[in-house]
């Protein structure tokens, strides 16, 4: 008997990947889509690399949009950058405790704070719980991002506003994944690598890895 | 295409001042939130986050009493003092009145210049501010401490008249009388404290509790030099808010005296009230900086960590309420991870029943009980264990009260 091998495949997405972004992207097959969801319930943070450009300001956040504005941005250093992205660090560990629905006053509130495993775990409004400048050279800058229910629009936005608290403007260039919960850039298979023995090799690598932690949230 | 530019190169950061906390003593110097300017708005009990105080000078260091605030600028101008908030016993000097020129006001609503009758008045600089109950100390560096306000103890540092009459009183005392220039000044609940240069601590003021530390537990008048286990020990800081006083060595050591009704000296003696300075021997490391609040204290070490011990909300859960032995707070609440270790703890001050905290990055940590709204959170609820306040910019200094806490803030 001869023809493929899998006649229909049912495929689920697991975090939404915006066309203009790249990067790490979970597909289920069949029924590993059971796992999507249960992925998706332990809310695990994702981790991105923004580039931005300084000097534009665009209506889409990022550089192939409408020009709105222009501005300069030579008194901008890479000092001044890190203190707005400190303060945006903080005021969204803030918003990490206060979405997480639990009371303040008590005991185990205390100790999950110390050990830093708070974080929401139904819907919530976007949330970043760490945030780093990699690189800076002006005008373009790179970021590390690590985040909670987020939309890559909302990263560009952030980009967008990061220039508006340095008294300039700035564009986001790239946004790329890095990791989604427990699937880095190494468990991801390029575009050559897309025929079906690499696709079951994976799956089989990172079996082990999702059964840990689909254990150890719920 | 037109290029903006909304900052040059040349655009410098600016010092700014928030307060919050309850207003309607006037101590936060806004005069909207007592009588609005518009009848229809509603007065403002209490300002639960950072508000904004627009001043024209550059606030160098402030103070909060009990219901009463001191602003003080190191300017060489004549107005270098500016005060808000209670004035019954005219702990902000003589305010007279507009309306009526033989009387004097009674709350201050807007920060308001004190006159201090300086011999070079464009010459000597204010150096710091200090305020306790119903009395302030106001230090300069080459004049030596003024004092004002409530003297029925002593804590002014002149003698203490039967039946004096301290309201709408011009009476601004000069201290000059010490071994050496005075660096710091602390004020207590109703007693003051000196720390001059030499590294020598005197006190005056009430010492029913032993927070005069001179052996005694009576009045004192005139500032004395304290004994005990400080005596030639080259002090660099001294605390004090409620009753408890505590003073740290060169060295890292912290010394302590006054009152121990809440376990604050229970480390060293069994009595509740000690009148003469003890060492307390904590082995947690070379201390940098201590703080007194009315019942828990806490001390600051040289890695940036902080320690805390006494009765009330400590910073550690709810069910940490009383501890004779520091215990530290975990690093990771203030900010600590693996992604941004180092994060260290720059300062830590004290106010009645709350501590805060800044941590190097310019972050404001509070905790403790939240006593109509000052800890600045937005909610009203008691925080048990260190929480960020959001302020617009990098926090440079935060002076706290009993309801209320001021702020020296520089913007992005």
């Amino acid at each position: 008997v001869r023809g493929p091998r899998f006649r229909r495949l049912k495929i689920g997405a697991g975090h939404r990947l915006d066309v203009k972004a790249s990067g790490v992207f979970v597909l289920g097959i069949g029924h590993g889509n059971k796992l999507l969801t249960d992925l998706y319930n332990c809310h695990l943070t994702k981790v991105y690399t923004v580039k931005g450009l300084f000097g534009k300001a665009t209506d889409d956040f990022s550089d192939t949009g409408k020009l709105i504005e222009k501005t300069t941005f030579d008194h901008i250093t890479r000092e001044k950058l890190e203190r707005i992205v400190a303060v945006i660090q903080g005021t969204n560990h803030k918003a990490l405790l206060m979405y997480s629905n639990i009371d303040m006053k008590t005991q185990e509130a205390y100790e999950l704070a110390v050990k830093g495993l708070i974080r929401p775990m139904e819907k919530s409004p976007p949330v970043i719980t760490a945030i780093r400048c990699l690189q800076f050279e002006l005008p373009e800058f790179q970021l590390e991002i690590h985040c909670l229910h987020e939309t890559q629009q909302y990263l560009r936005k952030i980009v967008h506003e990061i220039g508006l608290e340095l008294k300039s403007s700035a564009v986001c260039t790239q946004v790329r994944r890095t990791r989604d919960g427990v699937f880095t850039l190494d468990d991801a298979l390029p575009r050559t690598q897309w025929d079906l023995r690499s696709i079951q090799g994976a799956i089989r690598n990172c079996r082990l890895k999702v059964e840990t932690e689909l254990e150890k949230t719920l | 295409a037109p290029v903006f530019q909304y900052a040059g190169k040349a655009a410098r950061r600016k010092d700014r001042v928030f307060v919050w906390g309850f207003s309607y003593s006037g101590a936060l110097g806004v005069p909207s939130f007592v009588k609005p300017d518009a009848g229809w708005k509603k007065p403002r009990r209490i300002q639960p986050t950072p508000y904004r105080l627009e001043t024209e000078e550059k606030i160098s260091s402030a103070a909060c009493g009990y219901g009463f605030t001191l602003l003080a600028s190191n300017t060489t101008d004549i107005t270098k003092v500016w005060g808000m908030g209670l004035n019954k016993d005219s702990q902000l000097g003589f305010q007279r009145s507009r309306r009526d020129q033989t009387k004097g006001y009674e709350y201050v609503l807007e920060p308001s210049p004190i006159p201090l009758p300086l011999e070079k008045p464009q010459q000597t600089r204010v150096l710091q501010v200090s305020c306790g109950r119903a009395h302030s100390l106001i230090l300069t560096d080459s004049e030596g401490v003024f004092t004002m306000g409530n003297n029925s103890y002593g804590q002014c540092g002149r003698k203490v008249v039967e039946d004096e009459i301290y309201s709408e009183s011009n009476l601004i005392h000069q201290l000059n009388e010490f071994d050496s220039r005075v660096v710091q000044v602390v004020c207590g609940q109703d007693h003051s404290l000196f720390r001059t240069k030499r590294g020598a601590v005197y006190a005056c003021g009430w010492g029913a509790d032993g927070q005069t530390g001179l052996g005694h537990y009576n009045i004192t008048s005139v500032p004395t030099k304290l004994r005990g286990d400080i005596a030639g020990v080259n002090i660099i800081q001294v605390s004090s808010y409620g009753d408890c006083c505590l003073a740290v060595s060169d060295e890292g050591e912290v010394f302590g005296w006054g009152n121990s009704e809440y376990l604050q000296l229970a480390s060293v003696t069994e009595t509740t009230q000690v009148n003469v300075p003890r060492h307390l021997p904590f082995k947690i490391g070379k201390i940098k900086e201590a703080a007194c609040g009315g019942t828990g204290n806490a001390v600051l070490t040289e890695e940036g960590n902080i320690f805390v011990w006494g009765y009330g909300i400590l910073g550690k859960g709810p069910n940490l309420t009383e501890t004779a032995v520091p215990e530290m707070i975990p690093p990771s609440l203030f900010g600590w991870s693996d992604f941004s270790s180092d994060i260290r703890v720059a300062r830590v001050r004290c106010g009645l029943s709350q501590f805060a905290a800044l941590t190097n990055r310019g972050e404001l940590f509070v905790w403790g009980k939240n006593l109509r709204g000052c800890l600045g959170t937005g909610r009203m609820e008691d925080q048990y264990f260190p929480w960020r306040v959001t302020v617009p910019g990098e926090v440079v200094d935060v002076a706290c009260g009993v309801d209320h806490m001021v702020s020296m803030v520089k913007s992005f």
